[in-house]
């Protein structure tokens, strides 16, 4: 147990739980959904990536691709149940986020039904070497976990930048009604939407399972943490969760390192109801105050 | 009688929110080429005509044509769930207050406005011509529109209706909450406006900024249209001015 | 179509009259009386079917109004009115849940009795965790619906409650009557500390974080020696339920004591959602606070208060929990039972204490009636609370009110397509209007107006516009009396701009010192002229309407 091991241990976690975390951002500020279905998604594109290397190929790029799509799918599923008959009806916030959690209890019991309790692994995606900095080692799937999620995350918010569909998603995060005005498919961009955040919850599954296991119930821990990394950074801010992801991990490795691994839970909630106590709306929140208004 | 086509025909239009009925009833020709001014007070259903020609109210029925396709259907829920296909069809509403996108920039809202294919594609082409129309927002491209006085809002807001390829354009209240030189001035841009085969409808409460600048007004009066007869008869009086 | 009118006034030489007009063959006024008269069109149903039966009155007895000690409610609420069609008393009970309630109370009580006897024991087990669970919903209902707090950390305090009192009852012997009260105390320490982030926090924030903090306390226990974390639980605490009792006698010890709490539970319901403090808390709903502020509410610190007291009943809750089940397993922590807790909550619907009885018993039922089912079970659960939240407002208990909204908006919708133009009343209309001669008077006008626009011809506008004075054909006279007789309000005008030379057309306001409007921009060269401009304009209209 070093310092470096930890802090590069750290780096990699808070990459993937940012990912997750960007997701579930993404979702609320443009669809206005609260996606508690996000852990089911998760476990979900692990079994879809599982199956995959099962009886497709042990491949790393066909894995990975498998969970993403399978991702994707889950998201869509998710937005066709929670978003669609609801988003234009009263109180559309409260019973999207209660339909994502019927959701989330009937998939992962569903996962739970089919596949049984057991939990399964998936091959090591990136090989298995390694390259030594100074006096630590980076194994190939640290390397290959932060290179992959910053990826994709940069192509996806590049893409959110700059392209037709992009602005379309940005518009609708700031105000659906003006949206709609101006020909926007609400329903149809809540697809993109769901389907984009999908695969990142998918990549992540892919990503984390290098390190866990996928189980029916392996979804939760990965979405508590996510949620606490968009919370922090403040719920539709791409920035903000950035910026939480890379706190929330270092608190991590730093509790681990002086207190002991059974606190990190109790320091990072500690954390983060300070920062939300000095900024209610997260560390970067102004975006969701712009959808509110 | 005019041989032009018309850009809107509404017949038999009713709408409203839950229980309550806004239209009753109400028939409406707009054609090419045309600038229309709805007058009337507060809550007699200008918006509402508006928002239910673009499939925005809470439940409407009535044939509504725009260029000749049927957009007006039977619907009794999902405001708004059809209005992207309506403005396929060639609609721009540019409504009331300000319903903008607070974090874009102008730029960028311009572009949000040009969302059909073919308008995305001569965006650039478009956005001059807007800037051309209102020359103070070419300093502003850059910033984000939250940061807009209330008559630059107005400007960005009504210049991402122009930017849509439009054929039907309505404006609710362009002066609405401005001081009246500004008001004045968004409604001199507005008629500046090179319609070419679309039309335009201009509701307003104040009578004098539309009074001799438009072809036709019409007054509307709890959710009819009144003091004027069947547009055939309107333009024939109107010509002979 | 040859048909002339003599103008009588001819053969005395008068300025401008003319010997003949051509003009409409008389149309008898009847028809269209004839025509309104018959009828055409299909008949529907007007007014409100009546949803209530109402009651014979019987004299002073209506005005009797017992309240009961220690709030001045009646014991029922009832409306006394005069039948309008009968003219006879009656009365209406407003409000029937009092009386659901006293019937469904009752027999909760006398249920044991009724059971078969095999089942006796396995029925009471599962109705003891109904009242259990159906407490702990009723003081969660007054945090979600009452404050409105999305607190998904409910079961958080419980179980913190329970393993603290379980820890103490274990380690240092603490008799079972003490543990509720020594729940309380803990639920109110923890109450304190989750409230400080809900004073800043709204909404989904504050639900995320609750749902974090939940997490929290499972793997903290989970991980913890103290807390049993080899056993799966922390057992062996003290029990009100004596060992030396037959098992009938304790499980009918059991549900009986569980029903308490939850009837305690239903009082607290009653005294913080049906008194000031709810009231207050109804009036700065989510988004409104800010106006709830405006007019003096001091929202934050009553939700606050409810919070605390929820916090104190929750670990209340917790403490009779150990001592029911002699300890606390760390499965109230986890996620699906926080998952069915707000499953229960929603089927029944937020906000209602009926809702979170109602919801808790079917979740229950489900849950214990088809365990042999497994997973399943669950995901028929999940399958009810998805179809719930997607076609429900408000839980099964806002059926009714969610029933009434769509009937009334199918009704004006359906009214839009039935309405005949030309301003008669609609039956909707007519049954809401005090003033019944109304409903008359536009009828007979619209008869008028229908018979009038049949008039309207070339010819007839062509002699008016001959002669806008004088002496009228019969189809001209008839309309010229028409427009003459409308009302000032909205009446054109003829304005002179310049005397004989120029003159406009402008609308009365119809109120004195108010100006009238100008109509139009067209300026008329003679008086006659504008004479027949405003006969035009009328006629438009009468066409039009």
């Amino acid at each position: 147990m070093d310092l470096g091991f930890i802090i590069t241990n750290a780096i990699v976690l808070s990459c993937i739980y940012g990912t997750l975390a960007i997701g579930i951002s993404i979702t609320w500020s443009s669809v206005g959904l609260i996606n508690l279905a996000y852990g089911f998604i998760f476990a979900f594109a692990g079994y879809g990536a599982w199956y995959a290397a099962q009886f497709l190929s042990e491949n790393g790029a066909v894995v990975l691709a498998a969970g993403i799509l399978s991702g994707a799918f889950a998201g869509i599923v998710v937005c066709a149940l929670a978003f669609i008959p609801i988003h234009d009806k009263p109180n559309f916030n409260v019973r999207g986020l209660i339909a994502t959690l019927a959701i989330s209890l009937i998939g992962t019991q569903g996962l739970m039904w089919w596949f049984g309790p057991r939990s399964k692994n998936l091959p090591d995606i990136f090989g298995s070497w390694s390259v030594m900095l100074g006096d630590m080692a980076l194994t190939a799937d640290k390397i290959g976990n932060v290179v992959t999620s910053i990826a994709f995350v940069a192509a996806v918010v590049l893409w959110m930048r700059s392209s037709r569909r992009g602005l379309e998603i940005r518009a609708m995060m700031m105000n659906p009604h003006a949206a709609s005005i101006v020909g926007i498919g609400v329903r149809s961009t809540g697809f993109y939407v769901m389907a984009i955040t999908g695969g990142m919850a998918g990549l992540a599954a892919v990503l984390l399972s290098q390190t866990y296991y996928i189980s029916p119930f392996g979804g939760l821990t990965p979405m508590i943490k996510g949620v606490s990394i968009a919370l922090c950074g403040g719920l539709g801010s791409v920035q903000g969760a950035v910026i939480a992801a890379v706190i929330l991990g270092f608190n991590e490795a730093i509790t681990s390192v002086t207190l002991g691994g059974q606190y990190v839970l109790i320091t990072q909630f500690i954390l983060i109801i300070a920062i939300l106590l000095v900024r209610p709306r997260g560390i970067a929140g102004i975006l969701d105050r712009a959808r509110e208004a | 009688m005019s041989e032009r086509a018309a850009v809107l025909r509404v017949k038999g239009l009713s709408a409203g929110y839950g229980p309550m009925r806004v239209l009753h009833d109400l028939d409406l020709v707009v054609h090419a080429g045309e600038r229309l001014g709805i007058v009337g007070l507060n809550g007699h259903g200008k918006s509402t005509l508006f928002y239910a020609i673009a499939g925005l109210t809470g439940w409407q029925r009535g044939s509504i044509l725009l260029n000749g396709v049927e957009v007006g259907r039977t619907r009794s829920q999902g405001p708004g769930r059809y209005t992207h296909e309506v403005v396929r069809q060639g609609l721009a509403l540019i409504p009331q207050g300000d319903e903008i996108f607070h974090g874009l920039t102008v730029e960028e809202h311009l572009d949000s406005g040009a969302f059909t294919p073919r308008a995305w594609k001569e965006r650039a082409q478009r956005k001059a011509r807007v800037l051309e129309i209102f020359p103070p927002l070419h300093k502003l491209m850059r910033t984000p529109v939250g940061r807009l006085s209330g008559g630059e809002r107005r400007m960005v807001s009504i210049g991402r209706g122009l930017m849509a390829e439009a054929a039907l354009f309505l404006v609710d209240e362009p002066s609405l909450g401005l001081a009246p030189k500004i008001g004045k001035g968004v409604m001199d841009a507005l008629m500046g406006v090179d319609l070419g085969q679309s039309a335009m409808v201009i509701a307003e409460q104040n009578v004098s900024l539309l009074e001799g600048r438009v072809d036709r007004i019409i007054g509307m009066h709890v959710g009819k249209l009144k003091g004027e007869a069947g547009a055939s008869m309107t333009l024939h009086t109107v010509r002979e001015l | 179509m040859a048909n002339f009118w003599r103008n009588p006034l001819f053969g005395w030489g008068v300025d401008r009259a003319e010997d003949s007009q051509p003009t409409l063959p008389h149309r008898p006024p009847q028809e269209p009386w004839d025509e309104t008269r018959q009828s055409k069109v299909e008949m529907f149903p007007v007014g409100r079917p009546r949803l209530y039966y109402k009651w014979p009155g019987h004299g002073g007895w209506t005005w009797n109004r017992k309240r009961y000690w220690p709030t001045r409610r009646r014991l029922l609420n009832i409306r006394g009115e005069y039948n309008p069609k009968t003219m006879r008393r009656e009365k209406t009970i407003v409000d029937k849940r009092p009386l659901w309630w006293v019937m469904a109370l009752s027999f909760m009580v006398i249920a044991p009795w009724l059971m078969p006897e095999d089942y006796q024991t396995t029925l009471l087990t599962a109705g003891a965790t109904f009242a259990i669970y159906a407490a702990i919903n009723l003081v969660w209902m007054l945090v979600i619906g009452t404050a409105g707090i999305y607190s998904l950390a409910t079961y958080a305090v419980v179980g913190a409650a329970g393993f603290g009192t379980a820890w103490l009852s274990i380690n240092l012997g603490v008799p079972w009557y003490v543990l509720p009260f020594i729940g309380s105390a803990i639920g109110l320490v923890f109450g304190l500390i989750i409230a400080i982030p809900a004073t800043r926090l709204d909404g989904f924030y504050y639900a995320l974080l609750t749902l974090g903090l939940n997490e929290l306390c499972r793997v903290y226990a989970l991980q913890s020696k103290i807390f049993g974390s080899s056993t799966g639980g922390l057992y062996g605490a003290d029990t009100y339920i004596s060992e030396h009792w037959d098992d009938a006698t304790q499980s009918l010890v059991a549900y009986f004591a569980c029903l308490t709490l939850m009837v305690l539970a239903l009082v607290l319901f009653r005294f913080v959602n049906g008194k000031r403090i709810g009231r207050v808390l109804r009036m700065a709903p989510e988004k409104r606070e800010a106006f709830a502020e405006a007019t003096g509410v001091n929202f934050r610190q009553a939700r606050i208060m409810v919070f605390v007291v929820s916090s104190i009943a929750l670990g209340f809750i917790g403490g009779f929990y150990t001592a029911h089940y002699r300890g606390v397993s760390f499965s109230i922590f986890s996620f699906d039972t926080v998952l069915l807790g707000v499953a229960m909550l929603v089927i029944g619907g937020i906000g209602r204490a009926e809702g979170a009885v109602a919801g808790a018993a079917i979740v229950i039922f489900l849950d214990k009636a088809l365990l042999s089912l497994g997973p399943i079970r669950l995901i028929i659960i999940g399958a009810i609370m998805l179809g719930v939240v997607l076609f429900l407002r408000g839980g099964l208990f806002g059926i009714k009110p969610q029933f009434r909204a769509w009937r009334d908006k199918k009704k004006s919708e359906r009214r839009s397509t039935r309405a005949e133009k030309g301003g008669e009343m609609l039956p909707e209309e007519a049954t809401e209007t005090r003033d019944k001669d109304l409903i008359y008077w536009r009828r007979y006008d619209k008869m008028q107006r229908d018979y009038l626009k049949k008039l309207v011809s070339p010819e007839v506008i062509e002699e008016h516009r001959k002669s806008p004075l004088g002496q009228h054909s019969e189809a001209l006279e008839r309309l010229l009396l028409y427009f003459r007789r409308a009302p000032l309000s909205d009446k054109y005008a003829i304005i002179a701009v310049e005397p004989f030379k120029a003159y406009r057309i402008v609308a009365l306001s119809g109120q004195r010192g108010v100006a009238p409007r100008i109509v139009e921009d067209r300026i008329y060269a003679s008086q006659e002229e504008a004479y027949h401009g405003i006969f035009m304009r009328r006629v438009q209209d009468l066409l039009e309407s």
